[in-house]
């Protein structure tokens, strides 16, 4: 990747309408969509669309496509806009469509096994596509939105050279420094304002900050917390905060005792103040208290039916009471079956606020008698022991869904033969068949009611312990308009909307 | 010389050889399961049959040393393999890496010496004095400071409140505005050391018998300093000069993820996240036949600016 043509880069003194942007991820050196999570970032910068999106306030909407009929209980016909054309001028057709998703359901690919409900993928004439699944699946559509199903040019070398049908063109990419993108002209929706823009991969969230306060660059993404303060008395900048999928949550492990008591973990819920960790270890600004395991901004959620743990040390004891925790020895802290009740919270640092957060909530359980500590792993290594049972209670940063779909997590935490119910150990009969059926269910609404009850029984069962809702932070220059986050904002950023000024 | 080449040369091999055993176990017995790290995803764990289906195609179900010996029977035909994250081949990702970090690495050397030497001299030709106080705080401030905190400190002072340099970044292919910030947080750092050994050295020179033959001769001070005293006080700095400058190759991880400057350093440390084991491997490799070549590139230098040293090993 020595090669790079940085005209774009030049070129911005002179125009001055090509934004210049830090992320925190991007490509590792194939450009592929479909290549573990590359597509995602491409999204981000417009190169790439697919068939339906989700807009601001989550709602699954038609991007490439005008809509669909579902024929029967397995099979969707797909009908596509007839304006579109790629970035090299070819018309989009359902032939492309259907190599775009077949690639990906090839077994080479490594995340090929999220389209195993998938029996086949064919185009019926021009402009419709027909998807055929195994089994009765509600969400297929919503798998869609996933940049995993970028729609892609066939025949031409994807890892190099990205075409797609976005707003923007693919310019330049350098590994592990920056990607380049000019306007698409013959974009098939509302033209960009911006000619261009320079998206550059740093990793340090404090030369983002800095990078943001200097003026090399318009926006930057996932600002520290610390650094936002200082930040809004800049007269030059704004700092946006949105509510993301992303949230923090305590696994707890119910494969040993007493955490398979259920009134032990309703007490670790109860005695957790889920205010004060936002207060003091995201800074106040770095996240919402969580009440069940979606955001209140997921339509899925169920939040307002459910009764939130607020915190209450002295319920919290006497449910540890009830499960035969005491002080038994008079030393001022808690015993279990003749044995200090020692609690370890394991949890991982790739995720700034995973540590803080755990210590405040070591101090918090501290506070109700119980001895508590914090145990740093890698997430690798925090992984395995998790498989391997060998835990207490584990803190975790998981997003709840970029699909959108309620059954991408749950069928993985919550269904007995989910990855992360492994995990925690927990395994419900009624929650099994409540997501079985829900997936074999067409109708939003009576989804959502198995849904709920999904909830509302997690809620109660606390298998995992929900901490916070993760707000992204970003800042941007004034000059720039039209500039907004998305819940979803790990991948979308460069929209025809924005400009800028001057 | 010829014998002592070789003898030294030779030596590279069970190096390399222990170096990459080394690193293989040690990576093989860090905890957590490669695959699972690599397959998980901004969005969430991965799938556990992909995870089964990684492992089955990259042999990981196979005994340790059975992987390693695969992995080493490739490399001695010179494949290193592909990156399990980016698919790209180790060999490039660690060249196209290593570049960077070369650039970065002769000017950081080049600022350190363009300190150090003049600060060492002064302060040891005027032994005591303020100029002498001065250059031994520093030199005690450049090693005490940690490079991230000092690397903020320039950020703040050239790119934020000057505003004469960019904050961070490798702008147009690492060009020289971009590189002036990182080189300087490094070069600081590297100079401390080798500014201390100066004075030392140059100290120990000015003490001998020859220097004050020299000054009998009625030679001028600058003179007796800079031909006499100085071309046998930088003997001791050629090693350390060296050892600086295998430091600076090898990549600051931290400053170059400050200054997001894509060396080998951050490559190392991504790879170590995400446990792509082809490329820590690689960089393990490239980075330890570097470091021999190196040293034995300062033995050689040190021999021909010291013919002593022949004489007394009689070779």
């Amino acid at each position: 990747m020595a090669s790079l043509s940085f005209t774009v880069f030049a070129d911005s003194s002179s125009s001055g309408n090509i934004l210049k942007a830090d992320m925190l991820f991007g490509p590792d050196d194939n450009l592929d969509p479909a290549y573990k999570y590359t597509g995602w970032y491409l999204h981000e910068a417009g190169i790439y669309e697919t068939l339906f999106s989700l807009d601001e306030d989550m709602n699954l909407v038609p991007t490439l496509a005008t809509g669909y009929d579902q024929v029967s209980d397995t099979e969707y016909r797909i009908n596509l806009r007839d304006d579109v054309t790629f970035h090299d001028g070819t018309p989009l057709d359902a032939d492309a469509v259907v190599y775009s998703l077949q690639r990906v359901m090839d077994s080479s690919n490594s995340r090929h096994g999220e389209l195993d409900f998938i029996a086949s993928v064919q185009a019926a004439d021009d402009k419709t596509v027909v998807i055929n699944t195994k089994q009765p699946h509600s969400p297929t559509i919503a798998t869609l939105v996933d940049p995993l199903f970028s729609i892609v040019k066939p025949d031409v070398n994807l890892n190099t050279t990205p075409v797609g049908t976005g707003p923007f063109k693919f310019e330049s990419f350098e590994k592990g420094v920056s990607l380049s993108v000019v306007r698409n002209d013959d974009y098939w929706g509302e033209k960009a304002k911006l000619n261009g823009a320079v998206l550059y991969f740093v990793s340090d969230s404090m030369t983002r900050a800095m990078q943001l306060e200097g003026g090399d660059v318009d926006i930057a993404r996932g600002l520290p917390q610390s650094e936002v303060a200082g930040l809004k008395e800049n007269q030059d900048l704004e700092i946006l905060s949105m509510e993301t999928m992303r949230e923090n949550l305590i696994y707890v492990n119910m494969n040993k005792a007493p955490f398979n008591d259920i009134s032990v973990r309703q007490a670790l819920s109860y005695a957790i103040n889920r205010q004060e960790i936002v207060d003091t270890a995201l800074e106040g600004i770095g996240g919402v208290p969580a009440i069940g395991v979606f955001t209140s901004e997921n339509p899925w959620s169920a939040n307002d039916e459910l009764v939130a743990y607020e915190h209450d040390p002295a319920r919290a004891k006497e449910l540890l009471e009830s499960a035969g925790i005491t002080d038994e020895d008079g030393d001022g802290w808690l015993d279990f079956q003749g044995a200090p009740f020692n609690i370890t919270i394991k949890t991982y640092t790739s995720r700034a606020e995973n540590k803080p957060s755990a210590e405040v909530v070591a101090s918090q359980l501290e506070d109700i008698g119980i001895k508590c500590g914090v145990e740093i792993l890698d997430s690798g290594a925090l992984s395995s022991v998790l498989s391997d049972g060998d835990y207490d209670l584990a803190l975790y940063s998981w997003s709840t869904g970029t699909t959108g779909d309620p059954d991408y997590f749950f069928s993985k935490h919550f269904e007995s033969t989910g990855a992360e119910a492994k995990k925690t150990g927990y395994s419900n009969a009624n929650v099994d068949e409540w997501l079985a059926k829900a997936r074999a269910t067409f109708d939003d609404k009576e989804r959502a009611e198995y849904y709920n009850k999904v909830q509302e029984q997690v809620h109660k069962d606390c298998p995992e312990i929900y901490l916070f809702y993760l707000n992204e932070l970003a800042g941007a220059n004034k000059r720039v308009k039209g500039y907004k986050l998305y819940p979803s904002s790990e991948i979308n950023l460069l929209t025809p909307e924005l400009s800028i000024e001057g | 010389m010829l014998s002592f080449l070789l003898r030294r040369l030779l030596l590279l091999l069970p190096v390399l050889l222990l170096v990459s055993i080394i690193s293989f176990f040690l990576f093989y017995l860090s905890p957590g399961d490669p695959a699972e790290v690599l397959l998980t995803g901004p969005q969430g764990p991965p799938d556990l049959k992909a995870v089964e289906e990684f492992r089955a195609r990259e042999g990981f179900n196979d005994p340790a040393p059975v992987m390693y010996v695969r992995w080493l029977s490739k490399v001695v035909r010179g494949d290193l393999g592909y990156s399990f994250t980016s698919g790209e081949k180790v060999s490039d990702a660690v060249f196209s890496s290593f570049l960077p970090t070369l650039r970065l690495s002769l000017i950081s050397l080049f600022i350190s010496l363009l300190i150090s030497i003049p600060m060492g001299i002064l302060s040891a030709v005027r032994r005591g004095s303020a100029i002498d106080g001065l250059g031994l705080s520093l030199s005690l401030l450049g090693v005490s400071v940690p490079n991230f905190w000092l690397a903020y400190l320039l950020i703040i002072l050239f790119a934020l409140r000057l505003d004469i340099l960019p904050v961070a970044g490798y702008g147009d292919g690492g060009d020289i505005e971009h590189m002036i910030l990182p080189a300087l947080t490094l070069g600081i750092s590297a100079a401390a050391v080798t500014g201390r050994m100066m004075r030392t050295s140059m100290l120990e020179v000015m003490e001998q018998d020859y220097i004050v033959a020299a000054r009998a001769r009625g030679l001028t001070e600058r003179s007796v300093v800079l031909r006499h005293a100085l071309r046998n006080a930088l003997l001791p700095v050629v090693t350390m000069v060296g050892l600086n400058f295998t430091y600076l190759l090898n990549g600051s991880a931290v400053v170059e993820t400050v200054f997001a400057w894509p060396g080998i350093g951050s490559l190392m440390t991504r790879s170590i996240y995400c446990r792509d084991y082809p490329v820590i491997l690689g960089c393990m490799l490239f980075l330890s036949l570097l470091t021999i070549s190196l040293n034995l590139l300062t033995d050689v230098c040190y021999r021909y600016c010291n013919p002593r040293l022949i004489h007394e090993t009689g070779s």
